[in-house]
């Protein structure tokens, strides 16, 4: 990779509704990330945010909403529609260009001010055949966990265990939307959402504006002495007609792959310490570890029950307690990214894991039982 | 600095009332005639940009989704780039970039809109704030109106002139639509039937604004590297520029509009342009309202401000003229929003390929192309030349 990319500062606010106005929280979070790299607006090259109009509360193109408030006003910029960690992509293309130093890259959610999950994304359905089935990604998550635990015998309780993991990881997060100590029995327990899931193994709608600051090479090691470097990145994009897709089977591997080949990953179960993991739905996890290559095809079970993925296990999976704790839709891959690199800065606090972390990944995804996803792959 | 970028082939629809094809469809037709001019197989695609206005024109969210297959971008790639009316020169700038880092050679680029089956006014009135401003905005033309009149005001324009500006402008760009295939609106109009339609919002009319079209388009951009492995002739990106401002419409000032003065100086200082009406060979401005457009040539510094009208009625920005100004017949008379910015950027690199037909601006050898959005916001501009 030509130019190096880095990132050298993260700010993010909690998950649970807050009484602040949105674009007030937009712009404490842009503040605390220029104070935190001692930069000033103007130090700053380009901006690159995501969010999404069916996710902005009634309004429509999202950026006019927080453009300057976010520190925008009269630069370069560019919004990613739907998924952030694309617009960490795009922010480091930008850079990688070699037309900016610096770039500041923002996810914004306020999922107080939405309606529920299900009813924005049944939006994601065709009008004429699977809106009036009514469609959405919870459904789609559904009939996915049924093929999953049939195919790959894989249980519920192991399914649960996922919910238990990480609502317990998250008493460690202050940012959570969602935390507590939780039994299987509790999460199998919880009201049914949609047969097999229930309410417990289904992330919630939260608030969430997620900032990170990129540099070149060069500007970063003027602004940090803690870099974390952008190793590999890539995505893909499934099929759209849910009966026309292998669910089992899915993008999720061609998005590592382009990630490990930048990142020169050969073995991911052994080369990343640590990964945020996007699970709206518990079972997901588990699938998309084995898509991801961290543990065999079909092993997502074993690897759970094993306890590697537990927060001081082996390879921690999701200690800031992941998006079943905090889903602000939008801006939760650009979360799992700034997760990670606390992590490896040792910033985590008391999620902090014992082991040292040179080399994480962040995942994001969004669609019908993962139609689209994106991966990152950091590193010291 | 960064690695040169081209574009290498154009797909467009048919673009008007399409009623004859579903939404995936008309994607398709853009994407497959880019394919077909081109000869590049889907297969050696690095990465798709989709990009489209909001949610509510579309009908359905998050429209990469919905359109994956349509852009033959099973597998690929993705990047998903929305920034309202601007959003065709923002994924224009997408693609670059994603070439320019060296991540991919092979890019493409897809804009969409199929306006007949949305309300476009009533969703650009949701963009304004819910509290304050929403009830003052009935959709785009009640903004523009208003700032054609700072505009107006601030220069003491006199009224007569400006009609007959106006009005110039509209039978031009009507007569100009005549020789592009793909326009939508063609109907000869006169000066006096521009100034006798129907108001729509003072001081614009009918003939003075936009219609609602279906409409899509696709635009592959390459490395330097693949263009010489192709043999391809290209239109090099020579600069990109982008400006953005306050959300609330009062706060700033539409007559000298810094988002488009800005987003020009960038694009030109790149491209190392100093006098654009000179070095310029023609401009695909975005224009969805007469009286926007002669802003517009005064933010972009093609003349001084209050002169746009004058340097109209001479002829300057005709098709004879110093420097051309929509050959296309433009956004006047066709406006996919969504694919709209994509379209400017696509016909200004048929410009500078020599591919613009009927239309083709003899000898253009530099272009630029422009999109702009937001509640009167966001300024896009690309640059595109023969030369690399």
């Amino acid at each position: 990779m030509a130019n190096k990319v880095a990132i050298v500062g993260v700010a993010q606010n909690a998950g649970c509704e807050s009484k602040d106005n949105y674009y007030d929280q937009a712009y404490q979070v842009t503040r605390e990330l220029l104070d935190k790299t001692g930069l000033k607006k103007d130090d700053i090259g380009t901006f690159i945010s995501a969010s999404s109009d069916i996710f902005h509360g009634g309004i429509s193109c999202a950026n006019a909403y927080y453009w300057e408030t976010t520190g925008a006003f009269l630069k370069n910029g560019s919004r990613q529609d739907g998924e952030s960690l694309f617009a960490l992509f795009y922010g480091a293309m930008r850079i990688m260009s070699g037309h900016y130093d610096t770039a500041l890259v923002i996810a914004l959610c306020k999922g107080s001010e939405n309606p529920s999950n299900e009813s924005c994304t049944l939006m994601y359905a065709d009008p004429f055949y699977q809106r009036g089935v009514g469609l959405n990604e919870t459904l789609a998550a559904a009939l996915q966990m049924k093929l999953y635990m049939k195919k790959s015998r894989i249980t519920a309780e192991q399914c649960a265990k996922v919910a238990v993991k990480n609502l317990g990881n998250a008493l460690g997060n202050p940012y959570a939307h969602r935390r507590g100590r939780y039994s299987v029995e509790d999460v199998l327990k919880s009201e049914l959402v949609a047969d097999p899931l229930t309410e417990l193994q289904v992330a919630p709608k939260s608030e969430g504006i997620v900032a990170m600051l990129l540099a070149s090479e060069e500007k970063a090691k003027k602004i940090t002495k803690k870099p974390v470097w952008i190793k590999g990145f890539g995505s893909s994009l499934d099929s759209y007609i849910l009966g026309d897709r292998d669910l089992l089977n899915g993008q999720l591997r061609n998005a590592a792959n382009r990630a490990y080949k930048m990142a020169r990953i050969t073995d991911p179960g052994k080369q990343i310490d640590l990964a945020e993991i996007s699970e709206p739905y518990a079972f997901q996890e588990l699938l998309w570890m084995e898509d991801l290559g961290l543990c065999s095809p079909g092993g997502g079970g074993k690897m759970i029950d094993s306890g590697k993925t537990e927060k001081n296990g082996a390879l921690p999976i999701n200690p800031s307690g992941g998006v079943l704790a905090n889903n602000p839709y939008v801006s939760r891959g650009l979360q799992r990214a700034v997760e990670a690199v606390l992590q490896m800065r040792g910033e985590a606090g008391e999620r902090q894991v014992e082991k040292r972390v040179k080399t994480a990944l962040a995942h994001g995804t969004h669609g019908f039982a993962g139609q689209c996803h994106a991966v990152a792959v950091l590193g010291r | 600095m960064a690695r040169p970028v081209g574009i290498i082939g154009t797909g467009q629809t048919k673009h008007g009332k399409r009623m004859d094809v579903c939404y995936p469809e008309l994607v398709r037709e853009a994407v497959m005639t880019v394919f077909a001019e081109t000869g590049i197989d889907p297969g050696d695609i690095d990465g798709v940009v989709s990009g489209t206005m909001p949610s509510m024109m579309e009908g359905i969210a998050l429209t990469h989704f919905y359109f994956a297959d349509a852009m033959q971008a099973s597998g690929k790639q993705i990047l998903k780039t929305e920034t309202c009316g601007s959003t065709g020169v923002s994924i224009a700038h997408t693609a670059y970039y994603w070439v320019a880092s060296g991540m991919a050679d092979l890019v493409l680029a897809v804009g969409h809109e199929k306006m007949n089956e949305g309300d476009s006014q009533a969703t650009m009135t949701t963009v304004a704030e819910p509290f304050y401003q929403r009830f003052f905005i009935a959709g785009a033309p009640g903004v523009f109106s208003m700032q054609s009149q700072m505009w107006t005001d601030r220069y003491g324009i006199p009224e007569d002139k400006l009609r007959d500006a106006a009005a110039y402008i509209s039978v031009t760009h009507h007569n100009s639509a005549f020789d592009n295939p793909y326009a939508h609106i063609k109907i000869r109009v006169t000066m006096d039937d521009v100034k006798n339609a129907r108001i729509i919002t003072y001081p614009v009319r009918l003939l003075d604004v936009c219609p609602n079209s279906d409409g899509a388009c696709a635009v592959i951009f390459a490395s330097d590297k693949m263009i010489r492995k192709l043999g391809k002739k290209a239109a090099w990106v020579k600069g990109v520029g982008y400006s953005g401002e306050e959300y609330y419409f009062g706060d700033s000032d539409k007559a000298v509009w810094q988002a488009a003065i800005q987003a020009a100086k960038q694009a030109y200082k790149q491209a190392g342009i100093r006098n654009p009406r000179k070095e310029l060979d023609v401009a695909e401005v975005y224009n969805p309202f007469t009286y926007q457009e002669m802003l517009f040539y005064e933010c972009f510094g093609f003349c001084d401000f209050g002169q746009a009208p004058d340097l109209v009625l001479k002829g300057t920005f005709g098709r004879k003229g110093e420097l051309p100004c929509d050959p296309s017949g433009g956004t006047l008379c066709t406006n996919p929003i969504g694919a709209t910015g994509l379209i400017r950027t696509a016909e200004a690199a048929l410009q500078v390929m020599g591919k613009a037909g009927d239309h083709q601006v003899p000898g253009a050898k530099l272009a630029l192309a422009h999109a702009m959005g937001g509640v009167d916001q966001f300024n896009g501009i690309i640059i595109l030349g023969s030369e690399k």
